[in-house]
């Protein structure tokens, strides 16, 4: 469990690395793509032209980022990490923030600058909760009856 | 002892807890599903707009669409037979893959007068996904509307249909596959239909501009870069512009051009338009009018920025893009509607939301309609006569082009101020983030009707509520055998 907690929590990490990747490839690819004439409205994005495949990937992807988030935070519940389920929290708040910043951005390009900057704070969330789990355990509850008493 | 039970409590507790997140998952997944096979008649909840709960008879006494039809025995003014094929298109030089229709794309322009019998003959050649033929904006008996699963089965290959109905109506129109529409309409399964009035064209000079994007490239009826059109000074020139897109475009002019047409409805009294730009919506139409310069100079209609209309000889720089677009809720001069509105027995809300949930199982951030998620969408129920009143809103972030199948509404209002100017009939409506509309129809076409986002993606995700009759009754279903996927 603690291995499994670990490996989300780096995963989630990278996963939001490889969100800011599809999202510069994007900008670019729609970059150069005008800079050669290319037009670039609605029907464009639908039909594929250079950089919406990584436009969609990056709102799909946030789905799976999601749905790993939840996976650690219920076997945080089961991983004995100290401060174990507060990080899983945390990592999955961090996470509802991000997704709905890219929302709301769609209604205010600012909030988009947020969206960019929150994703360097999922990032360092999940890596600190990845952290977290390669101390080793303490010695469990039996040690502290008090903690349940 | 104490240490074994706070062990044990703390699974228990850790269990609860995860079940405390995955039930309501479970449950909310399990709910979203839909059947292998269903008739949209049984989906969702019915809504009657505060009119007369009637006889809502869908089963074996009521009137099956597949009735619903033009008289059988009147023989076809105009006769066209079309064979559809998956293949690779060239646009711009480049192969992309595609469909045609009689080997091109966008399919032949069909021209009929008013009052012509229109039939079209349609044999799926080659289209593994299967096709149905809609008629986008014309107001046909409810069995030739042609979406698969509701007015039809899907004509599979090696399948034939025959559509038939009468061009009552004068103006521009569409035609396109109503089966897997997202992928078949963006890959070029469609063509343009012209109505023209019983005497004839009323301009020296009649052009129709397809607009549509194949993978990316901006064309106009399938050629990338600017259409030319000959035309002489003085003469009068009407250009028929069709977004066949899943997003709005623009069009604009370097003379001023006058709005004779939405949506095959003449606009009464139009003006000269001089520093606005026209919007027409996904599915939409416009007929613009320009007067050829005595001057011989040619004029350049641009069609969104990337192609353009030139008529006469020459090569016109593009001129600059209007920063704003013409408000068609004052443009023009009033006229009689033909019907009362406050005389409306049925309002029907038709809100446009944005939430997680899950559609057919899958995760997602989705489209709502009227807080509910596809399928648990309304089914909005008139009877024969009815004057209905919608009341659209749009808070879901992005633009809908909301299309009526079946029907021509008027705009009454936008953000409750309304409409002065000529009357504003659409069945294809571009409804922005933060915007309302109330529309008003009279429902005079009995039949089960689409009333979805013409972006057709929107429409895959399951931005699709229908208009029923009571009393009719459908004997098609979305899936099944047939594999019907009408979006």
């Amino acid at each position: 469990m603690r291995t499994a907690y670990r490996v989300l929590a780096f995963a989630i990490a990278a996963m939001v690395a490889i969100q800011a990747g599809a999202i510069g490839y994007a900008v670019f690819a729609q970059f150069n793509w005008i800079e050669k004439g290319g037009t670039f409205d609605k029907a464009a994005f639908d039909t594929g032209a250079p950089g919406t495949g990584a436009f969609m990937f990056h709102a799909l992807f946030a789905g799976a980022l999601l749905l790993t988030s939840l996976v650690m935070l219920i076997i945080s519940f089961f991983a004995k990490i100290p401060h174990g389920v507060r990080w899983a929290v945390f990592v999955l708040i961090a996470t509802i923030v991000q997704i709905a910043l890219g929302v709301l951005s769609h209604l205010l390009a600012a909030i988009g600058a947020l969206h960019g900057a929150a994703a360097l704070v999922l990032f360092g969330v999940a890596v600190m909760a990845a952290m977290r789990a390669r101390k080793p355990a303490p010695a469990v509850e039996e040690a502290v009856p008090a903690e349940v008493a | 002892m104490a240490g074994r039970f706070s062990t044990r409590a703390r699974l228990i507790v850790s269990i609860v807890a995860a079940l405390a997140i995955l039930v309501p998952l479970a449950w909310l997944w399990q709910s979203s599903l839909v059947p292998n096979s269903y008739s949209v008649t049984g989906m969702g909840y019915l809504d009657y707009g505060g009119g007369p709960v009637g006889d809502h008879d869908h089963g074996s006494t009521a009137r099956s669409i597949s009735d619903i039809v033009v008289d059988p025995a009147r023989k076809a003014d105009v006769r066209v037979d079309l064979a559809a094929e998956q293949q690779n298109l060239t646009i711009g030089g480049r192969s992309v893959p595609g469909y045609t229709l009689n080997g091109t794309s966008p399919g032949p322009t069909i021209t009929a007068h008013q009052g012509q019998l229109v039939e079209v003959h349609v044999r799926n050649a080659s289209v593994k996904s299967g096709i149905a033929l809609h008629w986008h904006g014309v107001d046909v008996p409810a069995a030739m509307d042609g979406v698969a699963g509701v007015t039809q089965d899907e004509i599979p290959v090696g399948g034939e249909f025959t559509y038939r109905f009468v061009a009552d109506q004068v103006g521009t129109y569409w035609y396109h596959s109503h089966q897997v529409s997202n992928e078949q309409v963006i890959g070029g399964l469609f063509g343009s239909l012209v109505v023209l009035p019983k005497n004839g064209r009323g301009e020296a000079v009649d052009v129709v501009a397809a607009a549509h994007t194949y993978s990316g490239t901006k064309t106009i009826n399938g050629v990338a870069g600017d259409l030319k059109v000959p035309a002489k000074p003085g003469q009068q020139v009407r250009v028929r512009v069709i977004n066949t897109d899943n997003g709005p475009i623009e069009t604009w002019a370097d003379t001023p051009f006058r709005v004779l047409a939405i949506d095959g409805y003449a606009v009464n009294g139009p003006t000269d338009v001089a520093d606005h730009a026209m919007t027409i919506t996904a599915g939409g139409r416009a007929d613009l009018g320009v007067t050829m310069p005595s001057d011989g100079k040619p004029v350049r209609v641009q069609v969104s920025k990337g192609t353009a209309v030139i008529l006469g000889s020459g090569d016109p720089a593009t001129p600059p893009q209007p920063t704003t677009a013409l408000d068609l809720l004052s443009y023009g001069s009033p006229t009689a509607l033909g019907f009362d509105p406050a005389k409306a027995t049925r309002h029907f809300d038709y809100s446009i939301g944005r939430r997680p949930g899950f559609v057919r199982g899958v995760p997602g951030l989705w489209w709502s309609i009227n807080g509910h998620l596809y399928p648990n969408v309304p089914m909005y129920v008139v009877r024969e006569g009815d004057v209905v009143i919608m009341h659209i809103d749009n808070h879901s972030g992005q633009v809908h082009p909301m299309h009526l199948h079946g029907h021509h509404a008027v705009v009454l209002s936008r953000n409750g101020v309304a409409a002065t100017g000529s009357p504003w009939w659409i069945d294809s409506l571009n409804v922005l983030e933060d915007e309302t509309y109330d529309i008003a129809f009279v429902a005079d076409n009995p039949g089960i009707w689409l009333d979805h986002c013409h972006h057709l993606k929107h429409a895959a995700q399951g931005m699709v509520a229908h208009l029923m009759y009571e009393g009719v009754r459908t004997p098609y279903k979305v899936g099944g055998a047939a594999q019907n996927r009408p979006e």
